[in-house]
């Protein structure tokens, strides 16, 4: 009975055509690593640029994810709680960086930090330029990726019982207090979650922020020059490169996020 | 002293009372009534997790018919006890403690005394997720009793035990009589607190009656 449950023909096709997708993921990656050229990859490895490059992809996105945070999980909180009108609306609003084309994205802010906005040009009576700095990077990141985190943390939020909530507050906790010691801790594991997408899809960011700061370069915009400029050979030591750092990374927060949550 | 003068709640096209009411410090006050008839409304607007339409909250001679739930001087049972599973026992108990800024000795102290009063010592390192339904209801009474309210308020609080808990669960609401404490104890099952009630109300489509 268990041996007819375990290969019954629905989950054989099932597991058939779950295998094509993870193939479509894997493949193109692992031939990626497997036709890299030795010497390349080595030189790419001790290239000073690469590494400053993915330092700076990392740093910018983790501070992007972090600042941002600020903000979303507040947002996310109150999307699961409160019903207001146009709610909908508002929803709409924080998926719009997932549909627009990201280049579109980044034409967007680069009218937000340009000198002829208001930003851009408050920050140059300071003698700032916006366009191309860390900034403007850390703002293409956050526009594209926030809305993993706002959805993630909402989700979280919506499946902590109300009921808590209010327990919590004829036991004297204020909303506040309710929040930080019942709320947020429940929601913990979808935020933290939310966090890790968001800075992932960060740092994988490349059309938003090759229009607002092709310099100074983060990796997927050094890629995308290697590849313009030297061709496939010089570009795919770098993104092989890029895709370890990440992978490592990734599998050690993951691991991380499952023991305490 | 409960004092609850001409409460009136509406929600969507329910309407809880005019509801008026007067009950005397360390009573134990039953109020029967089927599920919808606004018992668990009734008890949350005392708590504070609703506010009424019109009419006053009296507790201890003192208007609380706007104070927000944190600062008025009740304790509530939920019918799914609400404890936190976040936390273990012991932190669900010290949770108003730690909120009105007690010190870590007088928490401690104030926990043992409360385990001992509900047999729970036992339980004080477990984690929620792992306990009894009647240990969960005797963790969820230490913990609303533990910032000393006035009056405690009990949602159903036997309807989520197996029968053959009911009896030590009526014991320990018997704990909670003979000290003085004063109890509303909302049910839809009159026969549960026959022993412990002093005064007894109905509750029928939002309107309150005394029952003799």
């Amino acid at each position: 009975m268990q041996a007819r449950d375990n290969f019954n023909i629905t989950h054989s096709l099932f597991l058939l055509l779950g295998g094509v997708a993870l193939l479509f993921i894997f493949a193109p990656l692992a031939g990626m690593f497997i036709s890299v050229n030795a010497p390349h990859l080595f030189e790419a490895a001790t290239d000073k640029v690469v590494g400053n490059s993915i330092l700076r992809t990392l740093l910018i996105s983790a501070a992007a994810t972090i600042v941002s945070a600020l903000f979303a999980i507040p947002l996310a909180y109150i999307l699961a709680r409160k019903k207001f009108p146009f709610k909908g609306v508002v929803e709409a609003v924080v998926d719009l960086p997932i549909v627009i084309p990201h280049s579109a994205a980044g034409i967007a802010i680069l009218g937000l930090i340009s000198r002829d906005s208001a930003l851009g040009a408050a920050a140059s009576a300071v003698g700032l330029n916006l366009v191309g700095s860390p900034f403007a990077i850390g703002l293409a990141m956050s526009f594209v990726s926030i809305p993993f985190l706002i959805n993630s943390a909402r989700d979280g939020f919506a499946a902590v019982p109300v009921r808590l909530e209010q327990a919590a507050e004829t036991l004297g906790a204020s909303r506040f207090q309710t929040f930080t010691k019942i709320s947020l801790p429940l929601a913990g594991r979808s935020v933290v979650s939310g966090l890790l997408l968001m800075f992932a899809r960060g740092m994988s960011e490349f059309g938003a922020i090759v229009i607002v700061a092709y310099h100074p370069m983060t990796t997927p915009v050094l890629i995308f020059d290697r590849f313009n400029s030297f061709g496939l050979a010089y570009a795919r030591p770098v993104a092989v490169i890029f895709v370890a750092v990440t992978l490592i990374l990734f599998i050690g927060l993951r691991i991380y996020q499952k023991r305490k949550w | 002293m409960v004092r609850l003068n001409n409460i009136l709640y509406k929600a969507d096209e329910f309407t809880l009372g005019p509801v008026s009411l007067e009950l005397e410090k360390g009573g134990y006050f039953a109020i029967f009534g089927p599920s919808g008839s606004g018992k668990s409304m009734l008890l949350e607007l005392i708590a504070g997790l609703r506010t009424p339409a019109g009419g006053d909250i009296i507790i201890d001679n003192r208007d609380f018919t706007f104070v927000p739930a944190r600062k008025r001087p009740v304790g509530m049972l939920f019918q799914d006890y609400a404890l936190f599973p976040n936390m273990s026992v012991f932190e669900n108990i010290a949770f108003p403690l730690r909120i009105s800024g007690e010190n870590e000795e007088d928490i401690k102290r104030e926990v043992g005394v409360l385990s001992e009063q509900f047999y729970i010592q036992s339980l004080l390192k477990r984690e929620i997720a792992g306990l009894s339904g009647g240990e969960k209801q005797r963790v969820a009474l230490a913990r609303a009793l533990a910032h000393q309210p006035s009056v405690l308020l009990l949602d159903e609080p036997l309807s989520a035990l197996d029968e053959e808990l009911r009896d030590d669960a009526v014991k320990t609401l018997g704990i909670l009589k003979k000290d003085g404490q004063t109890v509303i104890h909302v049910t839809h099952n009159r026969n549960e607190v026959s022993d412990l009630a002093t005064r007894c109300f109905r509750m029928s489509a939002g309107k309150l009656t005394p029952i003799d």
